[in-house]
């Protein structure tokens, strides 16, 4: 009674060829003959066709010497041992295309007039406890030392009481707070380096300089590269909290089989083809560098690191923080030489490519390769003190956490000098005097010489002030294990240059994963020009795209 | 001629050669797909730095691991609000989607086959489409941070009702009539002979859905911004950036979060075995 | 009797409309709203603060796009790789279980663990199995799993991915089609028992078309599913390399791509999406659905 079983006459296999050759014919006809050949960014856009890049004899100033500006030390800093300070008279390996100096652009009025105002007065002129939220994107170890800190903040005083909201990732909150109106957001926010000016279009905040000029607060201690990251167009729009910086990771012992001095890894691009050729014709370690093209990571740095390092712009404008950026200028010479550089260092270098590095980890884990390892690799100095609890876990059969070396990430010219890499935090304007002067008030105590102490040496980041060095705990941190005090160092070094200064674009993150992805073609034998142009096209194309979107 | 369920049918026993053949493929296919498991397992009572020792043996052990997930993912409030969340998606979406297919299958009304496809159409809309749209409502409701943010948008499922509709087609004509001769109305028959035959496609719907909600990271992760509101997901987010010396607090905490899953599971297979026994009655 | 029998589908409508409203008004605020909104979305391109309306030609160019095209291509080699293998494997774990032995339970239960785990838990564990330098896999297949690794290599990567899913999809496909077995009625398989049939016959004659409705239920969520795959590409591979594993929810919410931070041109490339799944599952429901069994 349950129904007969049906017997068919023709085969399961005939009914199925039925649909599925005019799928496959439908399917075949819209995928092949559809194709456009532009970019899905360009979707909806009726724009003219992009610029071509411009010949550098555009450029209204000439070109400087061809030394780069020289290193000096802050007064009363020495350097840590076995670093030298890199001859002033070292020859670039390519030369800078724009000017270091630049007249004070006369186009853009003093744009913080015209910005929320900040009165860090109403904290004391108001009654009660002031509640402000702040969301933050730090977990694990890193979230419970702001927790810790939140927690000593908030007992030590009854002004204001801070609700810290943990957002999941960077990516989350980024799109809760994009998403959010006013009504929904927080008072204060914490946003990765690269969306500085996606901020700054959000039209949301209060700058902090206006706050810091109301308080009349004292920035002179201020690592320059870690403060000035976070201004753009004459104002300062947020204030550092966490810093890193790559450095380069390396086995000593695989050094010393090398012939080469542990205590002096290579700092300029020259000396690491040198090193690296060592290392593997001495048959110390199979291969000399792993090399990544993590668009948060290598993909990253090995342009934009170096084009800063070299003393040339990723992009025009002055890296985009005199006005907007346009376009980038890395498929030029400067960016072609560095991306030939890395194909050298692969062809006779021995250099090994990890792939895409999604897992961030990658490169690191190369050097502890049983059969097939590196001796280097760059990563964030974040990464430190994972590293060395692996090591001591025994992830390297025979290496423990003393035979792993720190140095600068080489580049152009030497190590010193680095882009930041990690979070800064903004003040969201409210339309409330007090919460804005709250904000401000929990901001300093947290960039305190004190708690950015207590803060890098609990976590991986960098102290962002000088005079934190002198305070325990980081103090101590540093003079028992001084690698640890390396990417500080490194830090140190930055001129004043604007090219010191990373790119601010709108859509940071996705002209770096075009270029990563050029980056990641050289690295598999593509030709750097090639790889380089189309990047930039895309990259244009994206930037463009960002300022009609945003009303530019 | 009814199976009970003492007499399972001659052809379903094998002996000798057979018996043993079937086990060894069994043995090999349970091992291959529980591999990934164990590993897991046993990288979560390891110390965070001895993870890369060997992946294969647990050659250290420690609770340590455990309980720094526990701790840092703050699981213990997130356990709870899953478990709210996935109770209330799941009681709903059982009842909604019951009584949906029902209509579908049993009743006849004007325009039915086109409602039907509409409806089929929602299982094929990803759900990161609607989460942009559906925070703006959350957020003009004022729903952000609330079980009701949590749980409205799945309280029904095209998925369940798509289920359920393919096991009410199997119930025979013939049952629905003889039913009405017997006087039984519609919701009668619903309550008396669709469901109890269904009873073990039901179960399995009550599963997914308990799963997929436990399961939920995108929408939770957008409409909380309290802490207090995170689910165990949230919680296993926050452990994702655990980094090179303890990449296994993520295992950890996965193993956390899996293991009240493990639990019904187990205690579904009862419920499939007992229902199916009892329930069936067909020829 | 017409009067009878139309009073009788008045009442029978007001039943159903009384039955359907639930789950009506929740797909419809919270399924077909976003929907519709999202087509209108899709023809805007949106910034940090406000969105500009271009054209209906925005959702021609995002078909026509190279990155949509390539995602289209991926998502549906991953599709023909992860739903035949997954069905097939599902189905012969079920048959292989079906039988009464002792012990069969614990097997059971194995077998449709892989439910437990989440995408974000399945990705992880596999993440680490398939890793080239500390993974099990790499040791023991050698070769491009060590070098540069089968998640790393864009020949491979895709694969790789499918594995993992196929993995997680396992237990679902399993309990579903356990449950479809157990309603085969016992007396058909001794009828074509006696009847002279053999065990592989008996499945070709009496199981597979017996299931039948299952199956297709199964097939249409894995394809649904495979389409829908977005946590294991974000946690495994990030959409590489060289975007040989961004399929089509990934290039919608994946990192660092044209449409991140664009609520217009991810409605374009989702609505695209669903509209790809439409024709898709109409193509199945009419292949398909004629094979299907059914009691009535």
């Amino acid at each position: 009674m349950t129904g007969t079983i049906r017997s068919t006459g023709r085969t399961r296999r005939d009914r199925h060829n039925r649909w599925a050759i005019p799928l496959l014919v439908v399917g075949g006809v819209l995928a092949a003959g559809c194709r456009s050949n532009e970019s899905l960014s360009n979707a909806g856009i009726d724009r003219k066709p992009p610029v071509t890049t411009q010949p550098a004899a555009t450029v209204p100033t000439p070109p400087p010497t061809s030394a780069a500006p020289p290193v000096t030390l802050a007064p009363g800093e020495t350097l840590p041992p076995g670093e030298t300070l890199p001859p002033a008279t070292t020859a670039p390996q390519t030369t800078p295309t724009t000017a270091t100096t630049m007249p004070p652009p006369t186009t853009v009025p003093t744009l913080l007039d015209a910005l929320p105002k900040c009165d860090t007065t109403a904290l004391d002129a108001s009654s009660g406890t002031v509640d402000i939220t702040f969301w933050h994107a730090l977990s694990n170890v890193n979230g419970d030392t702001l927790q810790k800190l939140t927690d000593q903040y908030n007992a030590s005083q009854t002004k204001v009481h801070v609700n810290l909201e943990f957002q999941g990732g960077y990516d989350e909150n980024i799109d809760k707070y994009l998403q959010s109106d006013t009504g929904n957001r927080p008072d204060m926010v914490q946003m990765p380096e690269y969306m500085v000016q996606q901020m700054v279009d959000t039209k949301s905040l209060v700058p902090t300089q206006a706050c810091a000029e109301s308080a009349g607060t004292d920035l002179s201690q201020f690592l320059p590269s870690a403060l000035e990251a976070y201004a753009t167009q004459g104002v300062q729009w947020s204030m550092p909290f966490n810093v890193s910086v790559p450095v380069l990771f390396f086995l000593k012992p695989t050094f010393v089989r090398a012939g080469l001095d542990p205590d002096n890894p290579p700092q300029t691009l020259d000396d690491l083809l040198a090193a690296s050729k060592q290392i593997v014709s001495s048959g110390a370690a199979t291969y000399s560098v792993a090399l990544d093209s993590d668009f948060d990571g290598g993909g990253g740095w090995y342009v934009e690191q170096w084009l800063a390092k070299g003393g040339n712009f990723y992009a025009d404008n002055e890296n985009g923080r005199a006005a907007p950026a346009t376009r980038v200028l890395y498929d030029e010479a400067p960016g072609v030489g560095l991306l030939t550089y890395l194909k050298q260092l692969v062809d006779e270098g021995g250099a090994v490519y990890v792939g895409d590095n999604a897992s961030g980890t990658d490169t690191l884990l190369k050097l502890a390769d049983a059969t097939a390892p590196a001796a280097m690799a760059v990563s964030t100095s974040a990464s430190l003190g994972p590293v060395f609890a692996a090591l001591g876990g025994g992830l390297i059969p025979g290496i423990t956490a003393d035979d792993v070396g720190v140095g600068f990430m080489p580049g152009p010219n030497g190590g010193l000098g680095a882009l930041v890499g990690g979070a800064s935090l903004y003040i969201v304007d409210k339309g409330n005097d007090a919460k804005a002067a709250a904000a401000w008030d929990f901001i300093t105590y947290l960039d305190s010489a004190q708690s950015q102490s207590q803060f890098t040496a609990d976590t991986g980041y960098i102290p962002l002030r000088q005079d934190a060095l002198d305070l325990d705990p980081i103090k101590s941190k540093y003079a028992s294990d001084a690698r640890y005090k390396v990417a500080y160092d490194q830090l140190l070094g930055s001129a004043d240059a604007p090219t010191s200064l990373g790119p601010v674009i709108g859509p940071l993150e996705q002209v770096r994963k075009v270029t990563a992805a050029a980056v990641a073609d050289v690295l598999t034998g593509g030709d750097p020009q090639t790889a380089l142009s189309k990047a930039a096209q895309a990259a244009d194309d994206l930037i463009a795209n960002y300022a009609l979107a945003n009303g530019g | 001629m009814a199976t009970s369920s003492a007499g399972r049918a001659a052809i379903d026993q094998i002996h000798g050669a057979r018996r043993v053949g079937r086990y060894a493929l069994l043995t090999v296919t349970a091992v291959i797909v529980l591999f990934p498991i164990y590993v897991m397992v046993v990288g979560a009572f390891k110390p965070g730095d001895k993870l890369f020792d060997n992946l294969l043996l647990p050659n250290h052990f420690t609770f340590d691991t455990l309980k720094d997930a526990w701790h840092d993912g703050h699981l213990g409030r997130a356990l709870v609000n899953s478990a709210v969340v996935s109770v209330v998606i799941t009681l709903a979406q059982l009842i909604t989607s019951v009584l949906a297919a029902y209509a579908f299958v049993f009743l006849k009304f004007p325009g039915r086959t086109v409602v039907f496809v509409i409806f089929i159409a929602t299982l094929l809309v990803p759900l990161e489409a609607t989460l942009t749209v559906n925070r703006r409502t959350m957020q003009s409701l004022g729903w952000i941070n609330s079980y009701r943010g949590l749980t409205v948008p799945f309280l029904a499922t095209a998925f369940g009702i798509f289920m359920i509709r393919q096991v009410f087609l199997t119930i025979p004509k013939e049952m629905r009539e003889a039913a009405s001769m017997d006087g039984l109305g519609h919701i009668g028959f619903l309550r008396e002979v669709a469901v109890p035959l269904s009873r073990p496609t039901i179960g399995a719907l009550g599963l997914f859905a308990f799963l997929t909600s436990w399961n939920q990271y995108l929408w939770p992760v957008l409409i909380t911004t309290d802490q207090d509101y995170n689910t165990v997901q949230t919680g296993l987010k926050a452990l994702k950036q655990a980094s090179l010396d303890q990449p296994n607090l993520v295992i950890a905490g996965t193993v956390i979060v899996a293991l009240p899953i493990f639990v019904m599971l187990i205690s579904f297979q009862r419920q499939l075995v007992r229902g199916l026994t009892a329930g069936a009655v067909k020829g | 009797m017409s009067k009878a029998s139309a009073r009788r589908r008045w009442r029978e409508s007001g039943l159903a409309l009384a039955m359907l409203a639930p789950s009506g008004v929740i797909l419809g605020m919270f399924v077909i709203y976003p929907l519709v909104k999202a087509i209108f979305l899709g023809r805007q391109r949106c910034g940090v603060t406000s969105c500009r309306t271009t054209s209906w030609h925005q959702y021609v160019d995002a078909f026509r796009s190279n990155e949509f095209q390539d995602a289209l291509i991926v998502t549906l080699k991953y599709a023909v790789i992860t739903v035949p293998i997954g069905l097939v494997l599902g189905v012969g774990l079920a048959v292989l279980a079906d039988k009464y032995i002792k012990g069969v339970g614990i097997f059971r239960t194995i077998f449709s663990s892989t439910v437990a785990t989440s995408v974000a838990v399945a990705s992880v564990m596999w993440f680490f199995l398939l890793n080239p330098n500390i993974g099990v896999v790499a040791d023991w297949l050698g070769g491009v799993a060590k070098t540069p690794g089968l998640l790393q290599s864009p020949d491979t990567a895709l694969w790789a991915v499918s594995a993992s899913s196929i993995w997680a999809n396992l237990g679902f496909t399993f309990i579903v089609v356990t449950a479809g077995l157990q309603s085969v009625p016992k007396d058909l398989y001794e009828s074509a028992y006696v009847d002279g049939a053999n065990g592989f016959t008996r499945f070709t004659n009496v199981t597979l078309p017996m299931i039948s409705p299952v199956l297709l239920f199964v097939t249409v969520v894995l394809t649904a599913r495979a389409f829908e795959g977005f946590g294991e590409i974000d946690l495994l591979t990030s959409g590489g390399p060289k975007a040989k594993t961004t399929t089509l929810t990934y290039l919608a919410y994946g990192k660092g791509l044209p449409t991140s931070g664009d609520d217009g041109l991810r409605a374009t490339v989702t609505v695209l999406l669903f509209f790809v799944l439409l024709i898709l599952a109409l193509f199945q429901f009419r292949g398909l659905e004629k094979r299907v069994h059914y009691g009535n």
